[in-house]
């Protein structure tokens, strides 16, 4: 790898977001952008400011200040601490953004990524994505440049680009003014030697030994024979003047693509009712989706972790029914979730992190009926999941066995529709007597004629006598039963037994005997009589 | 298409009608200006346009798609009312059935959690593009409804099962909302209940006579029930003339003879009876 960068032929790009701490909160809070404000790390008595926004600049903030210190320039600085999650979900979109440009992407941390250009200029002038015409490669890098870092400003983060042939060198070049800012293949040490030291970021004993030799630039540092630095400064020496000479040997790194996407933020203060936790949700969720959708990806699983005051942490998972990126419906689903099951604390942080999945797509049809859309139907499908529950909603299946008020469901996922319409088959329907199922089966007093069962003598062979008379049973004062439907009345007909055993080897068995009663009303019943228990019940109604 | 284009032009007769004294600068233009017989001939795009809105979805059942002018009018309401066995739930899955096995989705809205899969895969419907959603409340159930509307679902059938229904009727303003969703994406809904929910929203109301049960009988017991006989009453139905009706019959899954045919004991042990001249 190190060979293939002395020859040139490997072009790197650097990002860099410029006072990252404050970038990754400010595309939080984007509305802080034009106040006065810093970032603070550290506690107490130690805690400096690390960035500040041009409006706190201006009054005389500097990193390294205390937070009295600002507070004594400006009086009106707003502060706010650093905040890992932020900025953990601030490096992840801006690798979302490399990731659209090329598909080897490093991650060097704090706000700084490189990432492969090989082949990419060439790519997006064929493309005509680049605007420039210009065939010469400087210009198609640049304006890959201002494309890449018009992609991050879309995604809410300012950056800085430089390109070069070594790693150091674009982050270098990087962070420089007037960006993009390229450097030609070949000439990372011309391009190095006239600039001050301080940029190679030596370590400080390291730097204030050069400055007592009279080595102020990069340049003057390169033209120190190797062998003498490396005597004299040692390791860490060497290696800094072998990157002051342009060599950089560290190969690109490229990373694994995340399993997952995340979104979130510490707060300022406790929450502790639902309307402002989902103000604020909200706009992280709508960060979230986006990043997905720029993946061509949306979310199955949404994993809901909240910190909670003064401790603790509470961990939810919202199943989806489809893959979705609907902000609204994400945003219901919490709702509902959180009303459901409160935290029970007031919420200091909350993490959102999404499971993606392919979204499904649609084959549209000329002649044939139209298909449902995707996303309409996730989307609706989760609104009815928050509206009635998952296990009312679905598409249903027999099971495998007799007992008619037995249903499976399973996820509704209809198959696309056929090429044309059989107008044909719809017409003539089978005329079949349906019956409604009664989940559960209606317990009922019946009166039969003749002897009662249990008179028989040998109940593998009794029969039961023929019912004449139907009744629902009266228990508990009877509350329940005049919510439900009444079956009561003389028997007009009746038709059975037919007996039904299933399942006679498991927890749950039935035994049953089979009935169609016809009542005077003229309705007509499918009752059953339980062999193990002698209880009646109805379980459908011909209708 | 370009045939039956062709056989219309070709259909024009050869000689050109007299056209009228009066046809002049001052006459009506358009399709007024011309004689009868041509003017039969011609449609307007806004004619067009408003067959197209017109579609109806085929229930499945050829004696309600008589009653209906050729089934279940895309857009609209229709209601279907009727008490305990009165076929109203077989005609459910008939038209559930009917619009799956042509490849359209469907959802079923079943207040009283009474659907028995394998007896609507028995009817014919495919389950896989068949959407069950279980309501609670009258009130869920019309939520529910606005959603698979909206989603783009082209048939919603919403059964509120038997009452004491829950939740009562519902508000009408609720079932007005539901016809426009329902006009909007061009769904067919149907609406099946034991007394008349929908108020005026119904575009047309069909009433099922308690149906009276057809027993196949041996000797003097009955054997096995055979099926259902009901009749179909047009209760109302707007830009149109009510008040007819049409028999139907359902058949019994566990009965292969179909139950409109008079159905007679049947004998075990009859002697065949040999010609006179044998």
């Amino acid at each position: 790898m190190s060979r293939r960068v002395e020859t040139g032929r490997s072009r790197l790009a650097c990002l860099t977001v410029p006072l990252f701490p404050l970038a990754a909160r400010l595309r939080s809070e984007p509305e802080l952008i034009r106040e006065a404000l810093a970032i603070l790390e550290g506690n107490g008595q130690a805690a400096r400011i690390v960035a500040a926004t041009r409006a706190a600049r201006a009054a005389g903030v500097r990193p390294g200040l205390s937070l009295p210190q600002a507070r004594a320039l400006c009086p009106k600085l707003a502060v706010r601490p650093r905040d890992a999650i932020s900025e953990r979900a601030a490096e992840e979109a801006l690798i979302e953004v490399a990731d659209a440009f090329s598909p080897r992407v490093e991650s060097a941390g704090d706000g700084t990524i490189f990432l492969d250009l090989d082949g990419l200029p060439r790519a997006a002038s064929l493309s005509g994505a680049a605007t420039t015409a210009t065939p010469d490669p400087d210009g198609l890098e640049r304006a890959l440049g201002r494309d890449l870092a018009a992609a991050a400003d879309a995604a809410g983060l300012p950056v800085r680009v430089g390109i070069a042939s070594s790693k150091l060198a674009a982050r270098v070049a990087a962070g420089l003014p007037g960006s993009p800012v390229i450097v030609p293949a070949g000439e990372e040490a011309a391009f190095l030697a006239p600039l001050p030291l301080a940029r190679l970021a030596p370590e400080v004993d390291l730097s204030s030994t050069l400055e007592r030799w009279g080595v102020r630039s990069i340049g003057d540092f390169a033209r120190l024979p190797p062998a003498e630095v490396a005597s004299r400064l040692g390791r860490s020496g060497s290696d800094l003047h072998t990157v002051a000479r342009g060599l950089d040997p560290r190969p690109l790194v490229p990373r694994e693509p995340p399993p997952s996407f995340e979104e979130g933020m510490s707060l300022e203060w406790p929450l502790a009712t639902i309307e402002p936790f989902l103000f604020i949700g909200r706009a992280a969720l709508e960060r979230l989706t986006k990043r997905l959708e720029s993946a061509g990806l949306a979310c199955l699983r949404l994993e809901l972790d909240l910190t909670l005051e003064p401790e603790g942490n509470l961990r939810r998972a919202i199943e989806l029914p489809a893959p979705s990126r609907d902000v609204k419906t994400l945003l219901s689903l919490i709702r509902l979730d959180l009303e459901a099951n409160p935290p029970g604390a007031p919420v200091i942080g909350f993490l959102f992190r999404a499971h993606p999945d392919r979204p499904r797509e649609a084959q549209l049809s000329l002649l044939g009926p139209a298909a449902l859309s995707p996303d309409r139907l996730a989307a609706t499908l989760a609104r009815l999941f928050a509206l009635l529950g998952p296990e009312r909603v679905g598409s249903p299946r027999p099971i495998d066995g007799h007992r008619p008020e037995r249903a499976a469901l399973v996820a509704f996922a209809p198959p696309p529709p056929p090429l044309v319409m059989d107008r044909a088959a719809a017409r003539q329907g089978r005329g079949l007597l349906g019956v409604r199922a009664l989940r559960p089966p209606l317990p009922l007093e019946v009166i039969t004629e003749g002897p009662a069962p249990e008179a028989v003598a040998n109940p593998a062979i009794s029969i039961t006598a023929r019912p004449i008379e139907v009744r629902p049973v009266v228990a508990n004062g009877g509350e329940d039963v005049a919510r439900r439907l009444e079956i009561r009345g003389g028997v007009r007909v009746a038709a059975g037994p037919w007996a039904l055993e299933e399942g006679w080897w498991t927890d749950d068995p039935a035994d049953r005997e089979y009935w169609d009663v016809e009542l005077f009303g003229g309705s007509v019943y499918r009752v059953f009589r339980d062999r193990t228990t002698g209880d009646w019940f109805a379980d459908g109604i011909y209708d | 298409m370009l045939h039956a284009v062709r056989t219309a032009y070709l259909d024009i007769p050869d000689e050109v009608p007299e056209i009228p004294a009066n046809v002049g600068s001052r006459a009506p233009l358009g399709p007024r200006a011309l004689p009868q017989d041509l003017r039969d001939r011609m449609q307007s795009a806004r004619q067009l346009l408003g067959k197209a809105e017109r579609e109806l979805m085929p229930t499945g059942l050829p004696v309600l798609d008589r009653l209906l002018d050729g089934g279940l009018p895309r857009g609209e309401l229709v209601e279907v009312v009727g008490g305990r066995s009165s076929g109203r739930f077989s005609l459910v899955l008939e038209v559930l059935a009917a619009t799956t096995r042509a490849g359209e989705a469907a959802a079923l809205i079943d207040l009283g959690d009474h659907l028995d899969p394998a007896r609507a895969e028995a009817a014919g419907a495919d389950l896989s593009r068949l959407l069950w959603v279980r309501p609670r409340t009258v009130e869920q159930a019309l939520a529910a409804t606005e959603m698979l509307l909206g989603a783009g679902f082209p048939l919603a059938v919403v059964d509120l099962g038997l009452p004491p229904l829950r939740g009562g009727r519902g508000i009408e303003a609720a079932w007005l909302r539901l016809t426009r969703a329902a006009a909007a994406r061009g769904a067919a809904l149907l609406v099946s209940a034991p007394y008349r929910a929908s108020g005026t929203a119904a575009a047309a109301v069909v009433e099922l006579d308690r149906g009276n049960a057809r027993w196949l009988r041996s000797g003097a017991s009955p054997v096995l029930l055979a099926g259902l006989g009901g009749r179909l009453v047009l209760e109302k139905r707007r830009g149109g003339s009510a008040g007819q009706s049409a028999e139907t019959s359902w058949r019994s899954a566990e009965c292969l003879t179909p139950p409109a045919l008079e159905v007679r004991p049947v004998r075990l042990f009859e002697r065949p009876r040999l010609a006179a001249s044998a």
